[in-house]
């Protein structure tokens, strides 16, 4: 096949230098193709509807499974009669707790090993028997079919209430899951030395995942083989959990997750769902698919647990801030899952203070479990914090944003004072405020308050730090070049809608001087694909980007050396230029790569990167500062955002379409957080959940969010993060959201809404 | 899941009428709501009675005495953006586009937004509520921070739903109804059934009854009407408080005026309250303080949505301010 020079983006200039065997690729000075507004690599597979997401999968003499849950938030079944259902139209297979087949299999939570199907129910919708029918609705038919006797047991719904002496206990162990304790010098000496002090409580809502695809699989057996086609944001995170619970090797297990329509963090690992997939398959001998319902993945596959949190700091009248005290209670749910997990991080890393203490309790109540959700932990503590930050600096007379440049710490003091490898905290405060124009907005809107009654504005900000956001090993990434000069990328990880495809495209086309979108990407399949971890923890980037660096430097060195040998002159002298291999020292000697001898006759070079090691001894962490301008009809209780501002340090911007993305995504997310969102229990009568809709359940719509939202990329270069200098953004672009919505509300109002989300319920009860 | 039901679309309001009188059947406007009130079992039906066949449903066109009528079958949408309607009766218009989200108001119709059933999360959900038929209502006690603050007797808290029918019944509308023993009139006003009345239903509707026309009267001369919303989120949300206003002004004073809230009350709630005190007065300064002190007179809020009174106060001042403004 000749080659076709369309390929290539730049042709007679050299693609970055490639290093030498055995030495690490040098960082990228400058960048082509990286870092521009490039589209989607999937766009017109997404949007045409020719994607295929596991919702979407079809097989031949595929059934469908359904799965009974438990009504109530504790209970004891007492008796379950299956028989009614199995004579039901259509149902192929049941299983229940009393089944052989899942005699003595487990799930667990953290460490927490329960069986699979539990008589003991400890929340809404857990699991106590699965069928597959013909078609969906027999399946449920026969689900309503099954006879279960229940004892209804008190319940717990109150993270506050979940220690009481008389609550009822949710575990045999007691309510409390864990409790944590981290002192760094003396806060009480700290805050004694202040000038000025204050505390408060705060609250923020539980959270329900809403990703657009629902959770679920379809699990197909060919002879010992289990297929599975999962929703997830890591296709080996699913591959190990479910081969550990069935007892099966890796290899035997294959899963796929090409298109998935979003997890934040709900999608980390699978679900009791999958488990019964496949167990129903391997019963009916035919492929299951098992998706849950919007009201099912409400009750059981995760939340943003709600936190009651107490904050206590002081400053000196120089905005030194002297000591931060800070308690927190959060609920896991029925099992261990992280209730209050990552909270106090805001507290302990973002500013510079020497006095810090935070202690934290995780607890149970009849709920369902937590799951991750987008930057576990730290909108909570944002909210506190941030809110907190506001606080002093009035208390001081200081600008909130002066303030927050005080206290900006060189080092990660939560890591005993190792340094970040950079740190844009100072530069997204001091950028972003210029850029939003902080101090005339803060003018203006007290202007605007003095002269009118009805309709206040408020402007505020908040900044973050984001726990992790470095990335690390371990991961695999293949890189095929074939004898026409295409390129095929190989990868395990999911690109769970943040456009991990995309940018690895560029990564790829960076160093090969070929275009993205003729880079044939292969992903997140166990079967066929490389080893990655989940898609979680805004790591895939900066984990990622640089293993596919290394396997494009591979490819680029085996064909070098190939063409060494065409040439006949050494590998060394020789330059990659994208569609020709030339000699550094004698022009004349140059050969097109689809030329290349050994390429021709083997058809293809496969090179292999892996992701080296972080730097030791430093941290690598994203930062951020969002600023906002809102409006408050004071008679109504009506919040209208104006506009929104993120700056954000996230290292190199890989694609800035993505990143921008993400920066809008995470604001309208913690927009869901400040105003619109939160779980509710009926707590006094069932335990029962609510809103289980999407009326009910409100998230943010477009009118909530304004259509003013600036992204301004802070851009640091970090050698020493990784050879793509890139960290992560996903979730530090949801941390300050919230809290800064409360810094405006309150200059608007004057009143400190401590508790989340401030709808005009919330508005009018303190007004 | 949807239950198992049979589906007719009759061409005829007479067929319709006798399909829709047998037990277990249910009328099919947009559908917005039937689908998932089916999809929540909250309904027992065995037949969906299609009006789509009926041409006599559709079309908004004025009057011969310089009225309105309305097709029950116009689209929410329609009815937000027809000239007539925005000419003459801009509260309604108002009302309509302050329904639901555009795709809702697409498919949505003005007969069905005005039979919408409750959008209670204890009614919605699994719980067998009063109006269910069990024998409690849960939010009395429960989580009523969206639930009503006028008319509930405490029986049940429901609100009614509808944006539309406040300012329908401001404007002193009258429903066209075909049913089993012929047609009737029934002014908007009449249509819905407080929980003391009858828990069990929200509309006077009996089986086979068909609303077919919204019918306006001629605007006075002097008419202003207007219609506000306020709810928990921008778009896709019910009214936590609203106010439709129907003035007709002598000058700078009110001289007649229909008020009527939303989210209040198990019904659209008439506000006399407010219209005595407005009556015959300019909206100055000291008739909106009474105005706002008058909007609560007789409210029965519960533990968790005293906040509402706040809010009908907030809304009601804008609202008047706003009619008081020269244009």
């Amino acid at each position: 096949m000749a080659q076709d020079d369309s390929i290539y983006y730049r042709q007679g200039l050299p693609v970055p230098e490639t290093p030498e065997p055995g030495r690490d690729a040098g960082f990228w000075e400058t960048t082509d193709i990286v870092g521009k507004r490039v589209a989607r690599v999937d766009g017109y597979e997404r949007l045409s509807g020719a994607a295929v997401y596991p919702s979407d999968i079809k097989l031949p003499n595929m059934i469908y499974g359904a799965i009974l849950r438990c009504p109530h938030p504790h209970a004891r079944v007492k008796k379950l009669n299956t028989a009614p259902a199995r004579k039901m139209p259509g149902v192929r297979a049941l299983i229940s707790g009393d089944a052989p087949e899942s005699g003595g299999l487990q799930w667990k939570y953290d460490d927490y090993a329960a069986p699979l199907f539990d008589p003991h129910c400890r929340f809404e919708g857990e699991v106590l028997a699965a069928v597959a029918a013909d078609t969906r609705y027999q399946a449920w038919d026969a689900v309503r079919a099954i006879k279960v006797e229940y004892e209804v047991l008190p319940y717990v719904s109150d993270h506050d209430q979940a220690l009481d002496d008389k609550a009822p206990r949710v575990h045999e162990s007691g309510n409390l899951v864990g409790s944590d304790e981290y002192i760094r010098g003396d806060a009480d000496k700290g805050l004694s030395r202040a000038d000025a002090v204050v505390e408060q409580t705060y609250q923020t809502p539980c959270e329900l995942h809403t990703p657009m695809e629902l959770h679920g699989c379809v699990a197909n057996w060919d002879g010992d083989r289990l297929t599975i086609w999962e929703s997830s944001q890591g296709v080996y995170a699913v591959q190990s959990r479910i081969s550990e619970v069935l007892e099966m090797p890796l290899s035997k297990v294959r899963v796929i997750g090409h298109y998935m329509g979003g997890g934040f963090g709900s999608k980390l690992q699978p679900g009791k769902y999958t488990v019964l997939a496949a167990l129903l398959a391997r019963k009916a001998a035919r492929p299951v698919k098992m998706i849950l319902t919007r009201e099912e993945t409400y009750l059981c596959v995760g939340n943003r647990p709600a936190n009651t949190m107490r904050l206590k700091a002081g400053a000196r009248k120089d905005g030194t801030l002297t000591g931060l005290d800070f308690a927190c209670t959060g609920p896991s749910g029925a099992y261990p899952a992280g209730g209050t997990s990552l909270v106090d991080w805001q507290i302990r890393d973002l500013y510079q203070c020497d006095n810090v203490r935070c202690s934290s309790r995780d607890v149970y109540i009849h709920a369902g479990p937590a799951r991750p959700f987008r930057a576990p932990g730290h909108p909570q503590g944002s909210w506190a914090l941030e809110q907190m930050m506001d606080d002093l600096a009035e208390k001081i007379g200081m600008d909130p944003v002066e303030l927050r440049l005080k206290n900006i710490p060189e080092v990660s003091q939560a890591r005993g004072n190792i340094p970040y490898t950079t740190t844009g905290l100072r530069q997204c405060i001091e950028k972003g405020a210029e850029q939003f124009g902080w101090k005339a907005a803060v003018k203006k809107a007290r202007e605007h308050n003095r002269s009118n009654r009805a309709v206040k504005r408020g402007v505020g900000m908040g900044a973050c730090v984001w726990i992790v956001g470095g990335g690390g090993p371990p991961a695999t990434v293949a890189i095929k070049l074939f004898r026409d000069g295409s390129v095929n990328l190989n990868m395990g990880a999911s690109d769970i809608g943040t456009g991990t495809k995309t940018v690895m495209a560029l990564v790829a086309a960076e160093e090969l001087g070929i275009r993205p979108e003729v880079i044939q990407i292969e992903h997140a399949d166990t079967g066929t694909t490389q080893y990655a971890t989940p898609s979680g923890g805004s790591k895939t980037v900066p984990t990622e980007s640089p293993t596919v660096r290394n396997a494009a430097i591979d490819v680029k060195r085996q064909v070098l050396e190939m063409a060494a040998e065409d040439l006949d002159v050494p590998a060394a002298d020789l330059v990659y230029q994208g569609a020709e291999v030339v000699s550094g020292s004698n022009s004349e000697k140059r050969i097109r790569v689809t030329e290349v001898s050994r390429l021709k006759k083997r058809g293809v070079v496969m090179g292999v990167g892996y992701r080296g090691p972080n730097p030791e001894g430093k941290s690598v962490n994203p930062f951020g500062a969002q600023f906002c301008e809102l409006e408050v009809n004071i008679g109504t209780g009506e919040v209208s955002i104006l506009r929104f501002l993120g700056a954000h340090d996230s290292g190199r911007v890989l694609d800035r379409l993505t990143y921008d993305n993400q920066v809008f995504g995470g604001i309208v997310m913690g927009i869901g957080l400040g105003l619109t969102e939160f779980r509710q229990l009926d707590a006094k009568q069932t335990g029962k959940l609510c809103n289980r809709n999407w009326h009910d359940y409100k998230l943010p719509t477009a009118l909530d969010v304004p259509a003013d939202m600036v992204s301004l990329p802070i851009e640091i270069d970090d050698p020493e993060a990784n050879n793509t200098g890139a960290k992560g953004l996903g979730e530090p672009v949801t941390i300050p959201t919230a809290a800064a919505i409360a810094n405006a509300l309150y200059m608007a109002t004057s009143v400190r809404f401590t508790r989340a989300p401030v709808n005009p319920i919330e508005i009018r009860r303190h007004l | 899941m949807l239950p198992s039901f049979s589906y007719v679309r009759p061409e005829t309001v007479k067929d319709t009428v006798k399909h829709a009188s047998a037990r277990g059947a249910a009328l099919h406007a947009g559908g917005t709501d039937l689908i998932g009130c089916l999809r929540e079992g909250i309904m027992d039906v065995d037949k969906v009675v299609s009006l789509s066949a009926l041409a006599d449903l559709y079309g908004i066109r004025e009057t011969a005495d310089d009225g309105l009528t309305i097709g029950a079958l116009a689209t929410i949408t329609e009815v937000a953006e027809n000239p007539l309607v925005r000419n003459k009766y801009p509260g309604l218009a108002q009302g309509a586009s302050e329904v639901a989200s555009p795709q809702l108001r697409n498919q949505g119709t003005l007969g069905g937004n005005l039979c919408q059933k409750p959008r209670c999360w204890y009614y919605r959900g699994e719980f067998h509520c009063l109006r269910k038929g069990g024998d409690m209502c849960y939010a009395l006690a429960g989580e009523h921070q969206f639930h009503a603050v006028f008319g509930h007797d405490r029986i049940c808290v429901i609100t009614h739903p509808s944006d539309t029918a406040p300012v329908l019944a401001a404007l002193g509308a009258k429903l066209r109804v075909a049913g089993p023993d012929g047609g009737k009139t029934i002014a908007v006003e009449n249509l819905h059934v407080p929980p003391r009345d009858n828990v069990l239903t929200e509309t006077v509707l009996g089986p086979g009854e068909v609303i077919t026309r919204i019918d306006l009267p001629r605007p006075a001369a002097n008419l202003k009407s207007s219609y506000r919303k306020v709810r928990a989120r921008r778009s896709w949300d019910f009214a936590l408080a609203g106010v439709a206003l129907a003035l007709e002004m002598d000058g700078d004073r009110v001289e007649n005026s229909r008020v009527f809230l939303s989210g209040a009350a198990p019904i659209p709630w008439r506000s006399r309250s407010v219209e005595n005190v407005i009556r015959g007065r300019r909206l100055d300064d000291k008739t909106i303080a009474e105005a706002r002190a008058a909007i609560v007179e007789n409210a029965d809020p519960l533990p968790g949505n005293t906040y509402k009174l706040e809010l009908f106060k907030g809304v009601i001042e804008e609202e008047l301010s706003a009619m008081g403004r020269p244009e």
